[in-house]
């Protein structure tokens, strides 16, 4: 495993960076500085960002640079999944309890998720907000940013790293990285060992944020936490795919979303049946 | 399944029921997958630890603020073969939560090794993780030490 790490918080996870040497100051700085900007954009936790405006006031909102790869990929995976991933489930999730207080508290009355066509347009540099539309780009968001971030330190020269956002870890450079997948249901427990190079491996469950017999994936088509699925890990080129699928595999049939994505897969039904895709670089412990 | 409503778990926790191994079968998934796991050898394993049972406390901080747990182990021969989860979650949401969590993870543990693996990386948390892995840490501290 490379060394050393650098470790902090960002975004409401634990991050860690491992490097072969450690990274500079002015590396570190512009490290906090690309989070600090996305975090800015997109987070609807923040009275200040660019998302909370959005759901303040309808209209046309021009998003930075890095928003097409985000945007192209919602709306594959919108599709891939029928409606079911959604970027406009921001209302639902705060209507269960997911709010930017954590007020974990679901009220009692619950509005529809709208339709992509219905709330929003995006035309590959500003999105148009046709109702005062709450997005949430915690599907994907994570995991684009692990991207970003490794973006940052290639920049400066460090192209061997992994960064890893709890869930999300993306391998750049020499050598590859073996992952347990961690059981959902007990954390000292992994249900198999996969081996990863020069991509990203993203994990999801329920369970990472879960309160009062909720959780926060949400199907848009019903604006419910989905149950039938408990675990999922997705194999993929970047992390901004391999968290999109690996969100996407708790509504999709893998099937349907192979024939869109070039991509590895693990998931667990609630049934305790593990499945996984054809081809894995590594093992499951069936 | 889970749903909405169901709240037996935070009802057994609140009453100072301990749940011991394996438990209720509607709200808590199986894997299904590890039937038989009890016999997993552990001799090649790396570290020998000490037949017994251990209790350790866990501290983890959830929206809600600071929550405990405890978790009690007792280890044969290198294999876990009964685990008890305790919480102290004094927010109804937590008392729910670390019900939920204790349901799925007593069935779930027993039968395998804690160090089988050489990692570089885990893929999953939750938020109750941090608590539980401090004790199983705590945990496998104390029986080595003995």
């Amino acid at each position: 495993m490379p060394s050393p790490s650098k470790q902090f918080d960002a975004i409401g996870a634990p991050w860690q960076i491992d490097t072969a040497e450690p990274l500079g100051s002015d590396v570190e700085a512009a490290v906090a500085h690309r989070i600090e900007l996305f975090d800015r954009t997109y987070s609807r936790f923040r009275d200040d960002s660019l998302v909370t405006a959005i759901a303040r006031t309808p209209g046309t909102y021009t998003f930075p640079a890095d928003a097409p790869p985000l945007f192209d990929l919602y709306r594959r995976l919108y599709d891939a999944t029928n409606g079911a991933l959604s970027p406009l489930v921001g209302r639902a999730l705060e209507e269960l309890g997911y709010d930017r207080t954590y007020s974990l508290q679901p009220a009692a009355s619950r509005t529809r998720v709208p339709d992509w066509s219905e709330a929003i347009s995006w035309n590959g540099s500003a999105l148009t907000a046709l109702t005062p539309a709450v997005l949430d780009v915690g599907a994907a968001g994570k995991g684009y940013l692990v991207d970003l971030v490794a973006e940052v330190l290639a920049e400066h020269g460090v192209t061997t790293s992994t960064v890893d956002a709890s869930g999300d870890i993306l391998h750049r450079g020499a050598g590859e990285l073996r992952v347990a997948l961690e059981h959902p249901l007990d954390t000292s427990k992994a249900i198999g060992v996969v081996k990863v190079s020069n991509e990203a491996i993203c994990a999801s469950a329920p369970n990472r944020r879960a309160w009062a017999g909720l959780h926060h994936i949400l199907d848009a088509r019903t604006g419910l936490p989905t149950d039938r699925i408990i675990a999922t890990w997705a194999i993929a080129r970047t992390a901004l795919e391999a968290d999109g699928l690996a969100t996407a595999l708790f509504f999709a049939e893998p099937a349907e979303l192979e024939a869109e994505f070039d991509f590895q897969w693990v998931r667990m039904h609630a049934t305790g049946r593990v499945e996984h895709s054809a081809h894995l670089t590594g093992e499951v412990f069936l | 399944m889970r749903n909405l409503t169901d709240n037996k778990t935070a009802v057994a926790l609140f009453a100072g029921v301990t749940l011991v191994g394996a438990l209720s079968a509607c709200s808590s998934p199986s894997t299904g997958t590890d039937s038989g796991t009890a016999d997993v050898n552990a001799p090649d394993a790396g570290a020998d630890y000490t037949d017994g049972t251990y209790t350790e406390s866990g501290d983890y901080t959830s929206p809600n603020g600071a929550e405990k747990v405890d978790v009690t182990l007792t280890l044969e021969s290198n294999t876990v073969t009964d685990v008890t989860v305790v919480g102290y979650g004094e927010n109804p949401n937590s008392i729910q939560f670390q019900g939920e969590f204790i349901d799925g993870i007593a069935d779930e543990v027993v039968g395998k090794n804690i160090d089988e693996l050489s990692v570089d990386k885990v893929a999953g948390s939750s938020l109750t993780s941090g608590g539980f892995n401090k004790a199983v840490d705590a945990i496998k501290a104390d029986a080595l030490a003995e």
